[in-house]
């Protein structure tokens, strides 16, 4: 039984560990880079360690300085967060080898589903259905390649075996044009993950991502939460996602939960999973990959079941029994997550660093946010843009996106540009409101510039804003110039003086 | 004070009378305009409507973000605008590159010197941003002046890094 969590993580994740961690009465270890000295989970933590220079593979992938400081701080488990090194199998096992505790399933289940061949092979093993394409997934020359092709049937994808973000990944729409789609897809995969090995997959069109979370304990246990819906996407990035899917009814939802359970139960999994899936048109699903850590989305699935996912990671990672039987999960009304970024995305979502001057939270009724930011933290380059994620509750779908309207518009962020602006317009698309998109939608179908042309328009009051704020700065240049002639009371001068002399 | 304001394409003769009464083409507005201070943060109620807003400056002008929308003005008093089109033709091509970031991040290397000749397409600056090694090239043939930065710094978007004459 640990009592003591090393969270090798930073951001708003080692804040919802942390929080969970002192909860059930844990004490906490933070880890930080230089960039990261002011940062929420520094000081909410009870102890906490320099790592190194800003750079993640300086600081927060060195797993080396981490299990030193690990042992240094008696810390007896550690909890991996998402990221950095969360899917690393060497991790998880140096962690076992120094009688730490790995909140997270074991090694040999990250190496089954951290590689996407393995994966594949042993879940069609166990039944589970997988999307058609190559089987044989060693090392397959261009020629193996070129002459599987045509019986797995075009549109088709060539993905890279180390793949993820979508990096070595090809669209291919017919034969010809494949030969030069594999050697770019090759080369992409070498200079990115140093591993040039690619596979084919049919293409699914008009597909939905669709993820179930898993939870596992050591007694035998798998249940599902649920399924996320997470097709609101641009470049393989989620920006926003939401429980139940508007696509699912209950049949399908027992159903590809069934088929999740199944997919852990082949890897002997243990702790937190989620089981990604593509589901077509046709209510046909294919399983995609396995997550073998904590989402980034979790928080959906909690506010619809009402289970803190993150404490009973810690109940099982200590051998005990999960709190819930696949019968007790219920769920209650919709969640959505909109993930709060540090971009502009009236400028090609660029993203924005700086100074967090202020940030004003959305709160009342059915409103979280999680964040690690606050007023003076700096958004530094190093680091993925995520800020902050709000999460709302409604009774409904519908009541959900009205509650999440009103939240972005309460959300006040100074210093960075975010890509709240591009939640709202989200909000107000009928295709959104509907729930008719697929993983392409964001990239294809959405345009912020023709969706803001359709939206409420007050040109006179931005016209009315512009000009005095311009005219304020003309008087302020003004009353610096001419200090002698006070066109104003005097205590209005005074006031005045005091700005300018802070 | 009047000032010319232009929204797409569209000018707004703006006039502020005093603190409580502005004119938008010749319309007058009750407002009570309040700033949070040394942010762009900015409150106005007219005609007893409210509405709070982000009001940045960019080299082109002024950006409003008002409910979710984007609005790009430029506002001129009217001796600014009468200097304008006095000045007009033949202005900006002062044949200087001032190289801007155009993207915030860390200045991997800067393969050239002050005082160096370049030419055209030749790379003056390498710069990374969410992992991504950026060239930023010359646009021109010319001189190497007042390099502003050093290798191993971060910049900011739009930060002057060095120029070419």
């Amino acid at each position: 039984m640990f009592k003591k969590v090393l969270i090798a993580n930073r951001g708003e994740i080692a804040v919802r560990i942390i929080r969970a961690c002192r909860e059930v009465g844990l004490g906490t270890v933070a880890v930080y880079s230089e960039a990261d000295r002011q940062a929420l989970h520094v000081r909410y933590a009870d102890e906490a360690y320099l790592l190194g220079p800003a750079p993640a593979r300086e600081s927060y992938l060195r797993m080396d300085k981490i299990m030193d400081i690990a042992k240094k701080s008696g810390a007896d488990a550690v909890h991996p967060g998402y990221g950095f090194l969360a899917e690393r199998e060497d991790f998880a096992q140096a962690c076992v080898d120094a009688g730490i505790i790995f909140i997270g399933p074991k090694p040999s289940a990250i190496a089954a589903m951290g590689d996407k061949a393995v994966a594949r092979a042993t879940v069609v093993k166990a039944g589970v259905p997988v999307v058609p394409g190559t089987e044989d997934v060693g090392n397959m020359t261009n020629e193996d390649l070129l002459a599987v092709a045509p019986r797995i049937g075009f549109p088709l994808l060539i993905k890279a075996t180390a793949g993820g973000g979508g990096k070595g990944m090809r669209e291919v729409r017919a034969i010809e044009e494949m030969p030069a789609l594999l050697m770019s897809a090759r080369r992409e995969a070498e200079s990115a993950f140093g591993d040039g090995n690619v596979y084919l997959e049919k293409l699914v069109e008009g597909a939905r991502h669709i993820e179930f979370q898993i939870m596992a304990d050591a007694h035998g246990s798998v249940i599902h939460l649920g399924e996320r819906e997470c097709s609101i996407q641009r470049r393989h990035q989620k920006l926003l996602e939401e429980s139940p899917s508007p696509a699912l009814n209950e049949d399908l939802r027992a159903k590809m939960g069934a088929v999740a359970v199944k997919s852990a139960q082949a890897v002997e999994y243990l702790n937190a999973g989620t089981i990604e899936f593509l589901l077509d048109k046709n209510d046909n699903f294919y399983f995609l990959e396995m997550n073998t850590r904590l989402q980034v989305e979790h928080p959906v699935t909690e506010v619809v079941t009402g289970i803190d996912i993150v404490k009973e990671q810690l109940r099982i990672a200590r051998g005990r029994s999960m709190s819930y039987k696949q019968e007790d999960v219920k769920w209650t009304g919709a969640a959505i997550e909109c993930r709060v970024n540090a971009e502009d995305p009236f400028n090609g979502f660029m993203p924005s660093t700086g100074q967090i001057v202020q940030s004003i939270q959305p709160t009342g009724p059915g409103v979280r946010v999680d964040t690690g930011v606050y007023p003076g933290f700096e958004i530094t380059p190093y680091y993925d843009p995520m800020i902050a994620k709000l999460i709302v509750w409604g009774e409904t779908r519908a009541q959900a996106i009205l509650r999440m309207r009103r939240a972005l518009e309460e959300y006040r962020i100074v210093g960075v540009r975010t890509n709240i602006p591009f939640h709202q317009t989200l909000m107000d698309s009928h295709r959104f409101m509907g729930g008719q998109f697929d993983t392409r939608f964001v990239e294809e179908r959405f345009s912020l510039e023709d969706a803001v042309e359709n939206k409420e328009s007050h040109p006179e009051i931005a016209v009315a804003l512009a000009t005095l704020v311009a005219h304020q700065q003309t008087q302020r240049a003004a009353q610096i110039v001419r200090r002698n002639e006070r066109d104003a009371s005097n205590w209005r001068w005074v006031g005045r003086w005091e700005r300018m002399h802070r | 004070m009047k000032y010319i304001t232009s929204l797409d394409g569209k000018e707004y003769l703006v006039e502020i009378l005093d603190d409580r009464r502005i004119s938008v083409n010749g319309q007058i507005q009750e407002i009570d305009f309040v700033s949070v201070r040394g942010q762009p943060v900015h409150s106005l109620i007219m005609n007893g409507k409210s509405y709070e807003s982000y009001v940045y400056e960019t080299e082109e002008g002024l950006q409003v973000l008002l409910r979710g929308r984007l609005y790009n003005l430029t506002v001129e008093d009217e001796r600014e605008k009468r200097l304008r089109a006095t000045a007009g033709a033949g202005a900006g091509t002062s044949g200087e590159f001032n190289l801007k970031a155009p993207m915030p991040g860390l200045i991997v290397s800067i393969p050239v010197n002050e005082g160096d000749q370049v030419e055209k397409g030749q790379v003056l600056l390498i710069l990374e941003s969410m992992k991504m090694q950026n060239e930023l090239k010359s646009p021109k043939n010319g001189t190497v002046a007042r390099l502003r930065v050093k290798p191993g710094e971060t910049v900011e978007q739009r930060q002057a890094l060095l120029s070419v004459t």
